[in-house]
């Protein structure tokens, strides 16, 4: 019992001890390789858990600290740190990792691993609260035109979160572990206050709006570790899915269209953008939102939901790690002119090509076998919703080609004749191995969908 | 026989174009000419097989072999079932493929030498080919869809060959934008085919409806289908993308939008002919689409210089009529119409760049050749009428404003909400702003 509970602790001692030294002793190159080889040793650690048969333990402090593993946590714990190692290892000669990095790592770490309201609270604060601090720092000296919208947001989302924490706390389940809070708990008044917390950390529709102040001031990695420590599916899963057959049909319909909607607003919006950057990130964005669609309608459904989250974590990790190798030597600002890049990175075109298909339900790509199970789970709870679903992934699909032929394809805006600007070979490993997995998986999905049985 | 026949015809396209694909990511250089030779005796094998599928097939009708094989995807309670069906539907139309496939990939041997894609071109089209056999033997409409759009995303890919000019990969999102729009039908159909009609498989779903209750349901299953054909077959009110899509290379133009990817709307439809001959409203919605597509493309063709164009409007013309033969039940003649259609476009186009050579600088040719006025229905036109039907048929009766203008009303709330949410996100920083400034005096 001792040893998985020091399996539970150790990862997150390790990020929050390697983030507290690194404030102290930032050294260049050198410590981005360190933090380089904690996310592989990470990766190896949760693999390696993810392939043991019998992992489930909890890790409890005296206090309200309260962590738990189990099959979940461990494929969440996988994926996030294979994206970014997939998304950091090729481009690490190209970009300086940011010393608050390692911050983000161990925030989503904790969220992630967190088994009770109390730590979830803390890890989900101290994460937001990385970029609260800067954006107020740079409000206060007049050095950013935005931000004040993620901080506004979140902040009014901590009040909702602390307002939670009150009922839980008179009601007594504030250090009770997720899997143990009554359905009774769960009045309105909490349905409500989980539903924004909920939604508003996964960046969907109305709570999206801080998503906008992110992209552009942050570093792509720093933005994609928020997103794959998914709060708000964590959230959603440990504590409101155990109970939500008794919750109110309109609450369901309710968070049911709000997801769709989102996804059809971010594609939209993702549609009319003209920058680069912002386009992708509403490009995953909208794939996101469509998570909590498919974990909210049946098991089926849940299961490729489950997949789902797989492959937009790798290949959107894959896609932002290829702008940025590309944005590296290019500036790429505006969307509304054709770059043609494939001239100058023909691998890089390819795999981002590839990589898009992945993710927009191409025929033998992983997202396919996703999106059959999504729709079909959801036509069985809500017909008309399942068409809105419909909608959903046509734009997505829609908005990738835009975000592809855009960078990629037509006569280059370039005068330069420069060639072999490709990536090396030995650096595209990663991308084709995560590439593979995702292709083979397109093709014999059982092999995939008999492990996320939990 | 037949089903190993079959299994040959749908796992060689497979193995072949996985095979063409790593080499093609492995950047493993073949020779040309090595190329070119296995690809010949490639597409030789693929037309043997499929031909002989065909006789037996022809032999066997109207009987039909139903395959069932282990489930694709299975979760809980739901499978993804592998259901085949061999008939001389799905027989002629893979023999169809394969044969024009195999004159394609004779053809772009001289056509395309040298060319820098032509490794690419040849992939993709080996990908179609495993698209075109899905679509032709599945025989239910997930699976189907899967054959569907890995046709769709080729015809994407090569409609941009030339990915270093602006132009075609333009018109190539103007198709991706038309295809996915109406793919979402069939996937619509699938989806509550399962869920109203507890099956997606077309050989039962006429039976079910006999004794399903749910008639809007049913019925909209059938609108869905018919309006996932309508963009592949580039007819109303899809139909501007196909005259732009010639932007690749010609004998691409050629088996797509002459002859396979175009034909498909009209496959699916002689598919679910049982089924739509239960909602008399459908077979006249097909026939109207149809019999106005036709006249539009007649119409507009005319008023075209560009050779291509102007098959690619004939190709519309021709397709409307296969729809109005449909609604008319006449689905064995529909597929004879079919067949030769394509063939005879296939080698229209591929004679389309020769042609314009040969008129122009060869003067036998010129002799010959009479360009003849006396049987154009344009004579039944007359004044004002006439310039104003020409005036507007130039203009492509505007579908394309038309399409953009709904487009942008549909998406007004969001462009309102979009205004709303950037003033708000300005208010909110200039807000902190003050705030945090006045803590600080």
């Amino acid at each position: 019992m001792i040893s998985r509970q020091i399996l539970i602790i150790t990862p997150l001692f390790f990020a929050f001890g390697s983030a507290i030294i690194s404030s102290f002793y930032t050294v260049g190159k050198n410590w981005q390789n360190f933090v380089l080889g904690l996310i592989g040793v990470l990766v190896l650690f949760y693999l390696g858990l993810f392939f043991t048969p019998s992992i489930a333990g909890t890790f409890s402090t005296p206090s309200f600290l309260e962590f738990s593993m189990d099959k979940f946590t461990v494929f969440i714990g996988a994926i996030f740190f294979v994206s970014l190692f997939t998304g950091l290892y090729p481009i690490r000669n190209k970009i300086s990792l940011s010393p608050s990095f390692l911050y983000f790592i161990a925030g989503g770490l904790g969220i992630i691993l967190s088994n009770n309201l109390s730590t979830f609270f803390v890890f989900w604060t101290f994460q937001r609260g990385i970029p609260f601090v800067r954006f107020i720092k740079d409000i206060r000296h007049g050095r950013t035109t935005g931000g004040g919208t993620y901080v506004v947001q979140h902040f009014l989302t901590a009040i909702c979160f602390l307002i939670i924490l009150y009922l839980a706390w008179q009601s007594g389940f504030l250090f009770t572990p997720f899997a143990e809070i009554p359905a009774s708990f769960f009045t309105w008044p909490v349905l409500l206050f989980a539903f924004i917390v909920i939604y508003e950390s996964h960046g969907i529709f109305p709570f999206h709006s801080w998503i906008h102040d992110l992209v552009g001031k942050l570093p792509w990695y720093e933005i994609s570790s928020i997103f794959l420590a998914r709060a708000g599916i964590l959230l959603f899963v440990k504590f409101l899915l155990p109970t939500f057959n008794q919750d109110p049909d309109a609450f369901k319909l309710l968070l049911l269209t709000l997801s769709i909607f989102s996804s059809i607003y971010w594609s939209y919006r993702g549609i009319l953008e003209q920058d680069v950057s912002k386009t992708t990130t509403y490009f995953y964005v909208a794939q996101s939102s469509l998570l909590l669609t498919g974990l909210q309608a049946d098991l089926t459904a849940a299961h490729g939901a489950y997949l789902h989250m797989m492959v937009i974590s790798l290949s959107g990790t894959a896609l932002w790690s290829l702008l940025s190798y590309v944005q590296h030597s290019f500036s790429l600002k505006r969307s509304n002119q054709f770059y043609g890049l494939a001239q100058y990175y023909p691998k890089l075109a390819t795999l981002f090509c590839l990589f898009g298909f992945c993710m927009i339900g191409v025929p033998l790509g992983a997202s396919f076998v996703v999106e059959d199970l999504v729709i079909t789970g959801l036509l069985e709870k809500q017909p008309y919703l399942g068409l809105g679903h419909i909608f959903a992934t046509c734009l997505n699909g829609i908005l990738f080609f835009l975000i592809f032929t855009k960078l990629f394809l037509g006569q280059s805006a370039y005068k330069q004749q420069v060639k072999n600007m490709d990536m090396p070979v030995k650096e595209i490993l990663p991308y084709v191995g995560v590439l593979l997995i995702l292709f083979l998986i397109g093709i014999f999905p059982h092999l995939f969908l008999e492990k996320i049985n939990w | 026989m037949s089903e190993n026949l079959f299994l040959l015809t749908f796992f060689s396209p497979f193995i072949f174009s996985v095979l063409l694909g790593v080499l093609f990511f492995t950047k493993i250089k073949i020779p040309e000419y090595i190329l070119s030779e296995t690809v010949k005796w490639f597409s030789l094998y693929m037309a043997t097989i499929s031909l002989a599928l065909f006789v037996l097939s022809w032999i066997n009708s109207p009987s039909r072999i139903l395959l069932d094989y282990a489930p694709w995807i299975e979760v809980e309670h739901y499978q993804f079932k592998v259901r085949f069906i061999i008939d001389l539907l799905g027989a002629s139309y893979a023999m169809l493929s394969a044969a024009l496939i195999g004159i394609i990939f004779r053809f772009s041997r001289n056509y395309l030498h040298k060319e820098e894609g032509y490794f690419r071109f040849i992939f993709l089209l080996s990908i179609l080919q495993f698209g075109l056999i899905i679509v032709s033997f599945s025989r239910s409409i997930d699976l189907l869809f899967a054959g569907w759009e890995l046709v769709g995303t080729t015809s994407v890919l090569l409609i941009s060959y030339f990915y270093a000019q602006v132009q075609p990969v333009r018109h190539s999102v103007k198709a991706i934008i038309s295809y996915r729009i109406c793919d979402m039908g069939i996937l619509a159909a699938g989806a509550w085919a399962h869920h109203y009609l507890h099956s997606t498989d077309f050989t039962v779903l006429p039976n079910i409806i006999e004794h399903s209750h749910s008639g809007i349901a049913t019925i909209t299953i059938g609108a869905f289908i018919i309006w996932g054909a309508i963009a592949k077959s580039g007819q109303l009110p899809m139909s501007s993308w196909l005259p732009t899509a010639m932007e690749g290379p010609t004998p691409s133009s050629a088996i797509f939008y002459g002859a396979l990817s175009v034909h498909l709307g009209p496959f699916l439809l002689i598919r679910f002919h049982d089924y739509f001959s239960h909602f008399p409203a459908l077979l006249w919605a097909i026939g109207i689409i149809g019999g106005m597509s036709a006249i539009y493309a007649t119409l507009v063709g005319r008023t075209r210089s560009d050779a291509k164009t102007m098959l690619g409007y004939a190709t519309i013309s021709q397709v409307g009529i296969i729809w109005i033969e449909i609604a008319l039940g006449f689905t064995n003649f529909a597929l004879f119409h079919m067949i030769t259609h394509a063939s005879l476009r296939t080698w229209q186009f591929l004679r389309s760049n020769s042609i314009m050579h040969d008129f122009y600088e060869n003067p036998a040719v010129q002799q010959n050749v009479k360009i003849s006025r006396q049987m154009s229905f344009e004579k039944f036109f007359t004044g004002n009428f006439k310039k104003k039907v020409y005036v507007h048929a130039l203009h492509a009766f505007h579908l394309d404003y038309f399409t953009m203008k709904i487009l942008s009303l549909i998406s007004l709330p969001f462009r309102i909400f979009i205004k709303f949410e950037n003033k708000w996100m300005e208010w909110d920083t200039r807000f902190l702003n003050r705030l945090l400034r006045k803590g600080n005096e």
